[in-house]
């Protein structure tokens, strides 16, 4: 087998030197009765290249997913991605290592931890920035978590534009903990803040909103934390889609507590959905009550700057069960694509990437608009989603796309089932889509 | 070395733009004044020559495990295969979002369902879900599957019995799940004490943790009458797979009876770990659990030859994820299996336990093992006999990456009295008979200059990029950001001697 180098011949020798005669003499405390008496029931070995026919045989039977651009978002969204990036990344010492627990043999990770701590620090103005947990849902839940452990409370709302998937991920991590979970809804498109003002009491431990929220609306996080604190609670903003951070107000300088972003913007393919990355990014008074790990400076022994692992006593390999989570492997090497995706976009890069998005994504809802063939349901600014209704009937609509190799909207009828959303689309846009594919989309439409 | 903003040339940049930004709309008539930011926000300035060569400088400061052996115990650090990667990053699989229409991603739903098949038949489990992105996150959808399960049969369980050589994932985990856990101690031959397991499951205990081998790495031979004493209180046996790499071809967990097991995709089945993940944590369930799988799961519709997203039901935990699962590492396990074959999984389990036990033969003399028998796919040996030349295990480890060599995993597990000092080393299949000498050879002279010269190793690594570090330091001054950094550097007005930056 060629990823096995030892030969049955040296089995034998090493057998010898053990000092036993056969294998079985080492396995001998797995009791016979459970021992697998056949093989596996499994394809035999393939070789390698008909390993590589049958994954593309399989890979064929998706659309051809390289020349179709996506007119949908939802918590997934396609950016470019900058080769350099992907070169970089399969390096081995990066690709290949396990988390950096001997630092002497890992400030590659390290270093790169502690640089894309402080981009997204100052993307989202917070002091401290957990690097990864799993995705924008996991991340949520635990910021959740996070917030019963600071106030000792266990009561919290959710806005109902917070992702569908994102919500659901909450009330599962919370279920066991009894928490009551109250839905916050919406007007027009945006946080309802007079019913805010109403569920909001002294017991809640925190309010978590979205924004740009599903619908793409941008929330006022400023007003809505006014609220949220003069009733003592902490105030957790998501960020699905951190490309609009590029252009849009930090929430760290707007009264939230807790920030939690889906980082999968920030250098990460689609996938299916999958493997994404998280930040966490709070104050640093709240600092011993953080997930999940973080990266700070130091010296070695010779008085140079180093990166090391820190704040660990908080850790499940520590603190066993009386850590604040049991977060142990996360994404790391998905941090390190959002590092050098930063570092490549840079200060203008990324301002101008956001910009387009925000700019493109008006331009496609302005001339749909126009094509008198869909209609505004609500009225809020949006970063780079709207929902439209349409006259024709949303299958037709996104049959004609898919023909198009346009992947179509999503139905929000998927997740929202009221009245005014029937027959309504959330369309995104992003900078893969050109002015000539914007023009074409709303050709297709209007006929 | 430099951080990348201190590259930064004003005006530099890396990134290219398409041509056409939309000059024609104004952004001010798009969004509110409370929306937008007032100026850029401050990234760094530096090409893309800069970027390439900062994280090619950066990569080198690592060792990967296409450098050699990284026989981390518990962690199974074995080799990538690289076709594994080519075929995951496929443009009809990285392109393909997760909300697209069924009909157009037929062939990912067809590796989830095929991989979900495979998986059950190589570990005997009926049905598997492929959400939880690592371990951890399997272990507390595991935990929740349990709880659900009971909560649903009106009988409400608050303790979780752990043996004290688990992973520390273990307890988090059910802490998380809402339950008290409870220790198990090992008994003289490192496995579960059997009269103190019985004594302790009760009908107030929704079952035990598991992982076997155990983190000592031995089989523990009392599972069947582990599995009785579990099950006879109407427990739950849990299953960590993180071991699991002894066991392919061998003995299946579904056949010993455990109800949930998690597997841990990067280790067992070659998916890289790329500095600390992404992995991923699939779980598998015995029948009567799979009604509270998390949501959704994929199904095949053998009428329309397709493959769906479904809903798991309502007594489904619910959804433990955005969106289904780390599917380009399903991917990479995928190929794996199918690269090797039902003999290369056996060969894959023979080879790492010869491969451990050789290692354990050959360093007994010179490391006391934490027990003194026959190991499953690692080894536990300890470093206490070099404690009085005043050398620490992990002095030991540090002396190890002079010989440019990453050290096994030290001080874990650790219970006493067996397991102090602890080096814990797994080779798995990948390293060959030579490789495993040459770490011997070392591992050898290391304790013979534990004994001459003992200050080489405890100020070692000395050939490292970097040396010891001083960990007190960072917690207390908890500089987490650039910007904590500069503010540090104004406050200590550039007093180099503290610190050279």
């Amino acid at each position: 087998m060629r990823y096995i180098p030892t030969t049955e011949k040296q089995k034998e020798k090493m057998l010898k030197d053990i000092g036993v005669s056969s294998f079985e003499d080492l396995i001998k405390s797995i009791p016979q009765s459970l021992r697998l008496k056949d093989k596996l029931n499994i394809p035999e070995a393939m070789s390698e290249s008909e390993l590589e026919d049958n994954i593309f045989h399989i890979a064929k039977k998706n659309a051809d997913f390289y020349s179709m651009k996506p007119l949908i978002g939802a918590g997934s969204y396609r950016h470019f991605i900058p080769e350099a990036e992907k070169f970089l990344l399969q390096r081995e010492e990066f690709w290949t290592c396990y988390t950096p627990y001997q630092p002497e043999l890992s400030q590659g990770t390290l270093q790169s931890i502690f640089e894309y701590q402080s981009y997204i620090s100052r993307l989202i103005k917070m002091e401290v920035v957990i690097p990864s947990i799993y995705d924008g849902a996991s991340a949520t839940a635990e910021a959740a978590l996070m917030s019963l452990r600071l106030t000792h409370k266990n009561k919290i709302i959710v806005s109902n534009l917070l992702h569908p998937h994102y919500r659901e991920t909450v009330k599962t991590y919370l279920a066991p903990h009894e928490t009551e979970i109250i839905d916050l809804p919406y007007k027009n498109g945006l946080v309802d803040m007079e019913k805010l003002k109403i569920l909001i009491e002294e017991d809640a431990a925190s309010v978590i909103i979205q924004s740009p929220n599903f619908f793409g609306g941008i929330e006022k996080i400023s007003e809505i934390s006014e609220i949220v604190h003069s009733k003592g609670a902490l105030l957790i903003n998501v960020i699905v889609e951190s490309m609009s951070l590029g252009i849009l107000k930090a929430p760290g300088e707007m009264g939230a507590d807790i920030v939690v972003g889906n980082a999968q913007s920030l250098g990460m393919d689609l996938n299916y959905g999958g493997p994404y990355n998280a930040y966490l990014g709070t104050r640093k008074q709240y600092i011993r009550q953080i997930p999940g790990r973080i990266v700070g400076e130091t010296v070695d022994v010779d008085g140079k700057r180093v990166f090391v692992m820190t704040m660990r006593a908080r850790e499940q390999d520590i603190r066993r069960e009386r850590a604040t989570s049991n977060i142990c492997t996360n994404h790391n090497l998905n941090v390190l694509a959002s590092n050098i995706f930063l570092s490549l976009m840079g200060t203008e890069g990324l301002y101008q990437i956001s910009l387009l998005n925000a700019k493109s994504a008006h331009y496609l809802e302005n001339l749909l608009l126009k094509s008198g063939k869909f209609e505004k349901v609500l009225n809020y600014p949006f970063y780079n989603e709207f929902l439209l209704k349409s006259k024709e009937d949303v299958s037709t609509v996104n049959k004609k796309l898919l023909e198009n190799n346009f992947i179509p909207p999503l139905k929000i009828c998927e997740f929202y089932q009221a009245e005014n959303l029937n027959n309504v689309l959330l369309f995104a846009v992003t900078e893969v889509l050109s002015r000539d594919n914007l023009n074409l989309v709303a050709k297709i439409l209007s006929e | 070395m430099k951080l990348i903003f201190e590259k930064t040339v004003k005006g530099r940049d890396g990134y290219s733009l398409p041509q056409d930004l939309f000059d024609d709309i104004r952004i001010e008539e798009c969004l509110p004044e409370y929306a937008i930011n007032k100026g850029k926000k401050l990234l760094s300035e530096v090409s893309e020559v800069d970027v390439v060569r900062h994280f090619t400088k950066l990569s080198k400061l690592n060792y990967g495990l296409d450098d050699g052996i990284y026989p981390l115990g518990s962690c199974t650090m074995k080799y990538n295969p690289k076709i594994n990667e080519k075929l995951a990053s496929l443009g009809n699989f990285i392109y393909a979002h997760p909300l697209a229409p069924e009909e157009t991603v037929q062939g990912c739903l067809e590796i989830i369902y095929d991989l979900n098949k495979l998986l059950c038949e190589i570990t005997g489990m009926d049905e598997y879900t492929m959400g939880p992105a690592a371990g951890a996150h399997g272990e507390l959808a595991g935990i929740l599957i349990m709880r659900k399960y009971f909560v649903d049969h009106g009988d409400i369980r608050h303790k979780m019995l752990i043996p004290d050589s688990a992973h520390g994932t273990n307890p988090a985990s059910a802490a998380m799940g809402g339950f008290q856990v409870v220790e198990v101690k090992s008994n003289e031959k490192g496995t579960v004490d059997l009269e103190e397991l019985a004594k302790l499951m009760d009908e107030d205990t929704v079952g035990l943790m598991l992982t076997n081998p155990n983190t000592v790495g031995l089989y523990d031979e009392g599972i069947e009458e582990i599995e009785k004493i579990v099950h006879g209180k109407g427990g739950l046996l849990y299953y960590d797979g993180a071991n699991l790499n002894a066991s392919l071809g061998i003995i299946r967990p579904g056949d010993a009876g455990f109800d949930v097991v998690h597997l841990n995709l990067h280790k067992t089945f070659s998916t890289p770990h790329g500095g600390g993940g992404p992995g991923a944590g699939v779980i598998g369930v015995k029948k009567d659990l799979i009604p509270y799988l998390p949501t959704p799961n994929v199904t095949f519709n053998s009428n329309q030859k397709k493959y769906y997203l479904s809903d798991t039901g309502e007594k489904s935990i619910g959804m433990v994820r955005a969106f289904w699962a780390n599917f380009s590492v399903l991917v990479k396990t995928y190929t794996w299996i199918l690269s090797m074959g039902p003999d290369g999984l056996y060969n894959t389990s023979e080879t790492s336990i010869i491969n451990a036990n050789y290692v354990l033969a050959k360093l007994k003399k010179y490391y006391k093992p934490a027990y003194d028998r026959y190991c499953g796919h690692e080894c536990t040996v300890t470093g206490r006999e070099y404690k009085k030349y005043g050398v620490k295990t992990l002095d030991i480890a540090k002396r190890i990456m002079d010989y440019g060599m990453h050290p096994p995993t030290i001080y874990f597990p650790h219970f006493e009295p067996y397991a102090e000092e602890t080096i814990m080393v797994e080779p798995p299949e990948s390293e060959s008979k030579e490789t495993l000498d040459k770490f011997i050879d070392i591992m050898i002279k290391i304790s013979d200059e534990a004994k001459t010269n003992p200050e080489l190793l405890t100020t070692a690594p000395h050939n490292t990029p970097i040396r010891r570090t001083n960990d007190a330091l960072a917690i207390k001054r908890a500089i987490l950001t650039y910007d904590d950094e500069l503010k540090l550097k104004d406050e200590l007005k550039y007093q180099e001697k503290d610190i050279d930056f």
